[in-house]
């Protein structure tokens, strides 16, 4: 239980951000959409297990960050649709900064030790 | 910040419209799931594969959908609601158990609720004014340490110095003890207060208006009147009209202002039903004779102040501290005063009395107990029940529950319980409120309806819970829940499964699990059962007699009169003499004497002869004291009068006291001496009668010994007189034998005044040991029997075998019987020896001549109460058990051994 709770907050921030980001330069999505976009980006490097976005989606609805509602699939099923909001693309441009600045810091400390 | 907010906002939200959130995502996972599906075809699998592949690559659906419940509400809250919704449920499954369970916590939370709601309208009621809260009565510390509501009592000369010096109080008010007031035949209670006293108080009248200041200005000047509601309403009958009348007293003409409000009965200490207030300029035409207002010792007033909005309590007492050791010593006090305080005023007034806080800690710890026997046998109950489905627990458990969940699901059970208890608690309270209430109020009233000679009611007292008794309740009852669910909780959700799986199975392991806890609680539930049941018993058996039991002197046609002499010493005694001899020569009085007025008090000084010391009751007796209220001289002679003429010390004593003092001598000639002051003051007297035997202390006993002094005319004793007539006629006949002194005098019947009081005393008592009787009965009986045959149960299966074996079916019985006894009879004699115990203790204060006896001559281990005791428990005992195993016999071994 325990261990299974980290891993998974280990994971939150990134995954809402990798949602964030997808619904951001692909316009609406549904989930399913949104967990293929993730495998083909990361070129199958990450393992997702595809329902765990859904757990990030809700919570960045929660914060109001994106929206959704019901639409029409490209094979013509009735999906749910993500759209990043005002609110969700500032985040985005704050987080982002962030997580620049993060990985070069992290960067540079992992071409110290190694160098 | 804003985006936590959001979020709990969305949870909150997500609570409600939880079905529609979740069909919704079924939908979507379903879509998910298709889509996937559809792309690993498009790959090239088979559709079955296609599916299966979709599948592994989302993940489990459960989980996710579990994480998204999860989230989407408050899960706290939900976990709550559904709790206590199965709880519901599994009550309602064993209603038999509910309802038993709820009647005992109702039994214990409301007789403490009932105490509670006593204590509350008692003590806790604020003063009836406006903002009570900056309101302060001034309380004065004797350097003697002497208590109660003389520390309230200040002089006008002291009250017009606080009033004029003390810059923390916006406004100082003074108001006397109210006192009675004759009006024709009638008897009115009055009262005087100053001419700010409605204003500062913020009370204004429902009918014309309250005193000017000026009002209270040149003495006799303003004859005017403030009537109470409840006055206008009985004399009146609430006629608007009644403004402007004029009322005559002590002969002097005053006229009606206007009318208190209904929600202010005035603010005496303690509370009295006044009828009317004047102002304290008004004083001497209400008590001719008497000037109040110049001497400084003379303390008839009570004092509040209303602090200014600048001063705190704490520098407004210290200012107000200063101002009192200055009053103080500008002239000589009788009994110094060593302080000063302000107290937040109650209804009530003197609430931090020690004796006062030591009954209620009695009562209280009484309601304790009986809150305990109700909290454990619930305790006992959910073990026995929580034993009952530890099959259910432990495959929870095993099926991954988590123990954190089922503690709390337990615990909502049982404070749900608890809860309902509570509920029902206030109903048991509601009923026995209405059964002690009177007493209360007859307790608090008996001055005043003493004083008026007609009885009295007070409009403010009420029972009626307000919010603070509400919150005590549920207090209590989530308390209870909490702490008597926990532990069964808590020892039936360890996690070893395995265990507890396999305990199940038998039986007989159920019964070895935890036996040393559960045979504590049984033996303790027992104990104190036994204990209440025990003292309730004697308490009762004690008291009842109480209404059989006579005084030993003659109390018909004897009454008691009393007046104020004046503040005087020396002018007082020759006053008294001069009352007492007229009194004397009147035909219609039989007998006149002056003495100790019998129940009104004790004095008990350490008495020492030659061979012996201790000690005893004492009073003082004048010539024809004993003819006066038929007590025989045994030997010897009465005093006479030649005796006071030469102040000789010489002293008539009881029986029981020259038995004690000389065995098998004659006392008349003897001398003895007493420590007339506590502090080594000896003084020697010659014996030179004996009288018989009477109560004079209380009606609970004869008095162990008691000297009756030659009396002395500067201590003032009370006037007692003896005559065939009727209570008007004596009044009338005293009233005339001094016309100064009508004003102040009463007469009071000793059979309706001191012996009345001892006997509503003896009959308070006894309704609430009858109510304690009954309460212990019901609770023992329930305790014991529930823990009884919950034992038998738990061996069904054991009894089941040994049948199937062949066992005899007499000897299964007894040995069940016998077992289950075992503790009951442990716990029942740890129970008795402790009511023996409290009893003995009881009894040994007797030792004191003026002390109480509770039991009223019964010896402290009466073998009714014990034995009587004994067979009920015995009783209940062996039914609680018999009952069950005669039933666990019939059943069938096969049935039996299945038995959970």
């Amino acid at each position: 239980m325990a261990t299974e709770e980290s891993k998974s907050s280990i994971l939150q921030g990134t995954l809402d951000l990798m949602v964030l980001t997808t619904l951001d330069s692909m316009g609406p999505l549904h989930g399913y959409g949104i967990a293929r976009r993730i495998e083909q980006v990361s070129e199958d490097l990450i393992a997702l297990n595809q329902g765990t976005i859904y757990a990030a989606l809700l919570r960045l609805q929660q914060k109001r960050w994106i929206s959704a509602r019901w639409g029409t699939s490209e094979n013509n099923r009735r999906a749910k649709f993500y759209v990043i909001t005002p609110a969700g693309k500032k985040q985005l441009q704050s987080e982002a900064q962030n997580w620049d600045r993060m990985a070069s810091v992290m960067g540079k400390l992992l071409a110290a030790t190694r160098g | 910040m804003l985006n936590t907010w959001l979020s709990l906002f969305s949870r909150i939200a997500g609570v409600f419209g939880r079905r529609s959130a979740e069909r919704e995502f079924d939908d979507e996972i379903a879509a998910h799931l298709d889509l996937l599906t559809e792309d690993y075809i498009r790959r090239g699998m088979s559709p079955t594969e296609a599916r299966l592949a979709a599948r592994r690559s989302f993940g489990g659906v459960a989980q996710v959908k579990e994480t998204q419940r999860e989230l989407r509400g408050l899960p706290q809250i939900e976990v709550l609601w559904a709790d206590t919704r199965f709880s519901m449920r599994t009550l309602a499954k064993t209603p038999g158990f509910t309802l038993v369970a709820v009647l005992t916590l109702a039994l214990g939370i409301g007789v403490s609720t009932t105490v509670f709601s006593a204590f509350n309208a008692v003590a806790l009621k604020p003063l009836p004014v406006a903002d009570p809260g900056s309101v302060v009565r001034l309380e004065r510390w004797f350097e003697s340490r002497s208590l109660g509501n003389g520390q309230y009592a200040f002089s006008y000369p002291e009250y017009l110095y606080f009033r004029d010096h003390c810059g923390a109080f916006a406004q100082l008010v003074a108001s006397n003890w109210p006192f009675p007031v004759e009006a024709g035949e009638q008897r009115f209670l009055a009262q005087t207060v100053s001419g700010n006293y409605f204003a500062s108080l913020g009370i204004r009248a429902v009918l014309g208006r309250t005193f000017f200041a000026d009002e209270d200005g040149a003495p006799g000047a303003h004859a005017v009147l403030v009537l109470s509601h409840a006055f206008w309403e009985r004399q009146y009958h609430s006629d608007p009209f009644a403004l402007g009348k004029t009322l005559r007293l002590n002969g002097v003409v005053f006229t009606i202002l206007g009318v208190a409000p209904e929600s202010f009965p005035g603010t005496a200490v303690p509370p009295e039903p006044i009828d009317f207030w004047a102002p304290i300029a008004m004083q001497t035409e209400l008590t001719r004779g008497y000037d109040w207002r110049d001497d400084a010792n003379n303390r008839q007033f009570v004092l509040l102040a209303r602090l200014s909005t600048t001063a705190s309590l704490k520098s407004a007492q210290a200012e107000a501290a200063v101002l009192m050791r200055q009053f103080a010593a500008s002239h000589i006090e009788r009994d110094r005063t060593a302080g000063l305080t302000l107290q937040r005023p109650t209804y009530l007034g003197n609430t931090e009395d020690p004796r006062f806080l030591a009954a209620v800690t009695k009562l209280m710890l009484v309601i304790g107990l009986v809150w305990l026997i109700a909290c454990a046998n619930l305790a006992n109950m959910l073990l026995a029940r929580a034993a009952a489905r530890q099959r259910e627990i432990a495959v929870r458990l095993a099926l991954g529950a988590n123990r954190g969940r089922i503690v709390r699901q337990l615990l909502t059970e049982s404070t749900l319980l608890a809860l309902a208890g509570g509920a029902a608690g206030l109903l048991v309270s509601a009923w026995t409120a209405r059964l002690v209430w009177p007493e209360i109020q007859q307790g608090l009233l008996g001055r005043s309806e003493g004083l008026l000679g007609r009885s009295v009611s007070f409009p403010l007292f009420s029972l009626t819970p307000d919010l603070r008794v509400f919150a005590y309740t549920l207090v209590l009852a989530l308390t209870t829940g909490i702490v008597f669910g926990l532990s069964p909780a808590l020892q039936f959700t360890r996690p070893d499964i395995t265990r507890g799986l396999k305990l199940e199975g038998s039986a007989f392991g159920a019964r070895l699990t935890r036996p040393r806890f559960r045979s504590f609680l049984v033996l303790g539930q027992v104990a104190a059962s036994m204990f209440l049941l025990a003292t309730a018993g004697l308490l009762l058996r004690g008291l009842l007699r109480s209404y059989a039991a006579q005084p030993g002197f003659d109390a018909r046609g004897v009454y008691l009169v009393y007046a104020d002499f004046g503040s005087d010493p020396r002018q007082a005694a020759a006053r008294q003499q001069r009352f007492y001899q007229r009194l004397q020569s009147l035909p219609e009085l039989r007998n006149v004497a002056i003495g100790g007025a019998p129940m009104t008090g004790t004095w008990t000084p350490p008495i020492f002869t030659e061979s012996t010391s201790g000690r005893t009751l004492a009073s003082y007796a004048s010539p024809d004291y004993f003819a006066t209220l038929s007590i025989p001289l045994v030997r010897g002679r009465d005093f006479t009068a030649a005796d006071r003429k030469h102040g000789t010390a010489v002293a008539v004593i009881s029986e029981r006291a020259a038995r004690r003092l000389w065995p098998d001598e004659d006392p008349v000639g003897k001398r003895f001496k007493l420590d007339m002051n506590f502090r080594g003051k000896l003084a020697e007297f010659e014996v030179i009668g004996v009288a018989g035997d009477v109560r004079y202390a209380n009606l609970s006993r004869i008095d162990p010994a008691h000297v009756y002094l030659n009396y002395d005319a500067a201590d003032l004793e009370p006037i007692l007189v003896k005559t065939g007539g009727s209570l008007a006629a004596v009044r009338k006949a005293v009233l005339a034998a001094d016309p100064d002194l009508a004003r102040s005098a009463g007469v009071v019947r000793i059979e309706d005044g001191p012996l009345q009081v001892q006997r509503a005393l003896a009959g308070t008592y006894a309704e609430f040991a009858a109510l304690l009787a009954m309460l212990a009965v019901t609770l023992a009986g329930i305790v014991i029997y529930g823990v009884m045959s919950y034992l038998v149960n738990c061996r069904i299966k054991e009894i089941g075998v040994l049948m199937a074996l062949g066992a005899d079916a007499g000897h299964v019985l007894r040995s069940v019987i016998l077992q289950g006894l075992r503790p009951v009879i442990a716990g029942s004699i740890l129970g008795l020896l402790g009511a023996g115990v409290l009893s003995a203790v009881l009894h040994s204060s007797l030792s004191f001549p003026g002390s109480a006896d509770l039991l009223y001559g019964l010896p402290w281990w009466d073998p009714i109460t014990f034995g009587g005791v004994t067979i009920f428990l015995a009783t209940i005992a062996v039914l609680a058990s018999t009952v069950p195993a005669r039933r666990a016999l019939r059943v069938d071994p096969m049935v039996a051994l299945r038995w959970e």
